[in-house]
């Protein structure tokens, strides 16, 4: 799973690259806890080449989502593959995390 | 073998070859210094011998010269008595020992009107008895002869060239002449000395530097005097010699002693080197003492001999020392070897062999003192650590048995429905349940995956489990468990671990199911003569997310022999090595094979696993499986 981050202006842009499975998981928990920081953040992550997402993956996007909601910010998610949004519909997580 | 590659054998050698490579040096140093030193020695010597001889001929010679001289005189005073000019040559032959005979030859028709007058004395080469002759007569015109001709012309006293005296001596000789001269400076007759070569050549061969030295005399013309062989003397030349030689300098030499030259030069003979030390006489002739150099450094030779066998001796004299020196020094090594070994053995407090020098052996033993600390600390170390996951893994291994003990295993199986289920963790402990209960006529089951593995996911896995089963027990709707159980979990969820589970309902009397989907996957329905199909459900959110959400729940009705599969994402998610996932499309199609449909719920448990497993191969499972079977 890559990770890129990039600050454009007020707007954090996080492009994800691959699968987060639970080999990556802790991984991928390092990469986003610089997203933990800062005041009324304002996140998009572009889902566009991310494969798949474990349970563990789900975990860590719902503590991102809550972070964000804590520090009064945004979280966008954005351009996910079917297979990747099912997931999220499954789980219930699309009426948690905003999804476009 | 004693004399085995050891330590010291090989060290030894090396010494042995250094000193071996530096001995045969110096020795070709020496030996090549002393050559050319001797060499040169040699030559000076021979060419202090040719001078001491050269001067000592020379002194015969002036000897034979000054009688002759003398006599002129006298021959002078007295030319014209017959008897008294006899009485001349008889007393030079007399006087010195070297003369052998002695003449006084007038010109033509000067004494007396005779055409040959020549008194001859000489003493019989067979007797030794002194006879006088008349040396002239037609047979012997002494008038053409050299000894005769040269001196009447050049009126300069001449020693001639080598010649077989046939009038005369009968031998082989060499003639002295002196001109006597009149008033008006007119030569008129020769007086003469000769000299044999035989006593020259005895004299010249005892000039003998060396055992194959040998000496040869040249007259002004090159021819031999004498040599050191058996040369045609009085014919034979130098030159003549010197083209029977390969080596061009022999020519060379006898053209410097001919040209009245002095020096040293070498030559070959076959594969012998020589060399010819050469000088002139005061009459034009040329000595040459010849000497090999095979002569000249036989002693020294001798002496590298000697030298050598010395070295070897020395040599292997040093080697023994060497070796039986290093191998005492080097004894600690194998004492530290054997120490060395013990230790590897596993008796890390093996003694070290004491040292007493402060040297290398000395580091040696602190390193390995120092090892032998560190072994035994190391592994004290490392059974700390191994006994404490040792209890870990035990502890662990009590967790799973108590996680499995959590799971109830009396599976109903009767008219009315039968139940059966596995959970293979993909961990020691995992984070997959199920659940089930028969509550008056209710059946209640459940499955759920808890985000995570591992012992955090057991702990939420465990609480939930009991949650849904004492819920159920209290006989409320699965609306209602789902939102208790979520309101519970989501309190103080500071990891934000959360369930996914599916929570059912089955009136075993009117078949009715009442189910509830916290954000789990979809089950699949297997009605007796239709098509399985996955069960869709209104996405709740998955359990401990969201505190307060409010589940909602479908109902449906089933028909008697329906079967139902439960599962956790272990299943369809199992990847094979290329991470193709074994898929919901799979096992729909898994499930709608007509052999499946009439197996009984232990059985479609069995062939759900199997298939996962086949399909899965020897790739890891890196997620907690979970089957769950219900028919009615």
């Amino acid at each position: 799973m890559e990770v890129k981050i990039e600050k454009i202006e007020d707007k954090t842009m996080v492009v994800l690259n691959g699968r987060l499975d639970t080999t990556n998981a802790d991984k991928f928990q390092q990469d986003i806890a610089p997203l933990m920081q800062g005041d009324t953040p304002n996140i998009e992550i572009d889902c566009t080449d991310m494969e798949y997402t474990s349970s563990q993956g789900l975990r860590l996007f719902l503590m991102l989502q809550k972070s964000v909601t804590a520090r009064k910010g945004n979280l966008v998610m954005r351009n996910m593959k079917p297979n990747v949004k099912e997931v999220f519909d499954i789980t219930g997580f699309s009426n948690i995390i905003r999804i476009i | 073998m004693w004399f085995s590659k050891s330590f010291s054998t090989r060290l030894s050698l090396n010494v042995l070859l250094i000193v071996t490579i530096f001995f045969i040096v110096v020795l070709g140093i020496v030996a090549v210094s002393s050559h050319l030193l001797i060499s040169e020695e040699a030559t000076r010597s021979a060419s202090n011998i040719l001078k001491a001889n050269i001067l000592d001929i020379e002194k015969t010679l002036q000897t034979v010269e000054s009688t002759v001289k003398d006599a002129s005189w006298l021959a002078k005073e007295n030319k014209d008595s017959e008897k008294y000019l006899y009485h001349i040559t008889q007393r030079v032959v007399e006087e010195n020992s070297n003369i052998i005979g002695s003449a006084i030859a007038f010109d033509s028709c000067y004494f007396d009107g005779r055409h040959f007058f020549s008194p001859y004395s000489y003493e019989d080469p067979e007797t030794g008895e002194l006879k006088s002759k008349e040396l002239g007569s037609a047979e012997n015109n002494y008038f053409t002869q050299e000894w005769y001709t040269v001196p009447k012309e050049t009126g300069q006293p001449h020693w001639s060239e080598p010649y077989f005296d046939a009038g005369g001596g009968e031998q082989m000789m060499t003639t002295y002449s002196y001109p006597i001269k009149d008033s008006a400076g007119n030569v008129y007759a020769i007086i003469t000395a000769d000299i044999s070569l035989d006593w020259l050549s005895k004299k010249i061969d005892q000039i003998h530097p060396y055992e194959h030295s040998f000496t040869t005399l040249i007259s002004a013309n090159g021819k031999y005097l004498s040599a050191g062989w058996q040369a045609n003397l009085g014919s034979e030349t130098a030159y003549t010699y010197a083209e029977k030689l390969d080596d061009p300098r022999v020519l060379e030499i006898s053209k410097n002693m001919v040209a009245g030259d002095s020096g040293t030069m070498r030559y070959w003979v076959g594969s012998k080197l020589s060399f010819a030390v050469y000088g002139p006489l005061s009459n034009g002739w040329s000595m040459a003492i010849n000497c090999e150099y095979g002569d000249v450094l036989e002693r020294s030779s001798q002496m590298h001999m000697m030298m050598i066998i010395v070295g070897l001796v020395g040599l292997l004299i040093m080697f023994i020392m060497c070796y039986f020196k290093i191998r005492q020094l080097t004894q600690p090594l194998k004492d530290f070897s054997a120490s060395a070994l013990n230790i590897a053995k596993g008796d890390f407090n093996a003694k070290l062999p004491e040292v007493k020098s402060k040297d290398e052996i000395l580091q040696l033993h602190d390193s390995l003192a120092y090892m032998q600390q560190s072994i035994v600390t190391y592994l004290e170390q490392i059974e700390t650590a191994t006994s404490a996951k040792k209890r870990m893994e035990t502890q662990l291994y009590i967790g799973q048995k108590i996680q499995e003990g959590m799971l109830p295993k009396n599976f109903p199986n009767d008219s009315r429905c039968s139940l059966n289920a596995k959970v293979i963790p993909a961990k020691e402990v995992g984070g997959d349940l199920y659940d089930f209960t028969i509550n008056d006529n209710r059946l209640y089951f459940s499955v759920g995956d808890v985000s995570g593995k591992g012992v955090p996911a057991a702990f939420v896995m465990a609480i939930t489990r009991v949650m849904c089963h004492l819920f159920a027990d209290l006989g409320l709707s699965v609306q209602e468990i789902a939102t208790r159980i979520n309101n519970s979990v989501a309190k103080n969820n500071d990891a934000n671990m959360f369930v996914t589970l599916f929570m059912g309902c089955i009136n075993l009397e009117t078949k009715q199911l009442e189910y509830c989907n916290a954000g789990h996957n979809p089950i699949i329905v297997i009605p007796p003569d239709e098509n399985p199909y996955y069960l869709k459900a209104i996405p709740n959110m998955a359990v401990g997310v969201w505190s307060g959400f409010e589940y909602k729940s479908e109902n449906l009705d089933l028909r008697p022999g329906t079967k139902l599969l439960l599962y956790t994402d272990g299943v369809n998610e199992a990847e094979k090595a290329d991470k193709e996932q074994f898929g919901e499309e799979r096992l729909l199609q898994l499930v709608s094979k007509p052999e499946f449909r009439n197996l009984n719920s232990e059985d479609m448990v069995s062939a759900v696993l199997d298939a996962v497993k086949g399909f899965a191969g020897d790739n890891e499972q890196n997620d907690d499986i979970t089957i769950f079977a219900i028919t009615i």
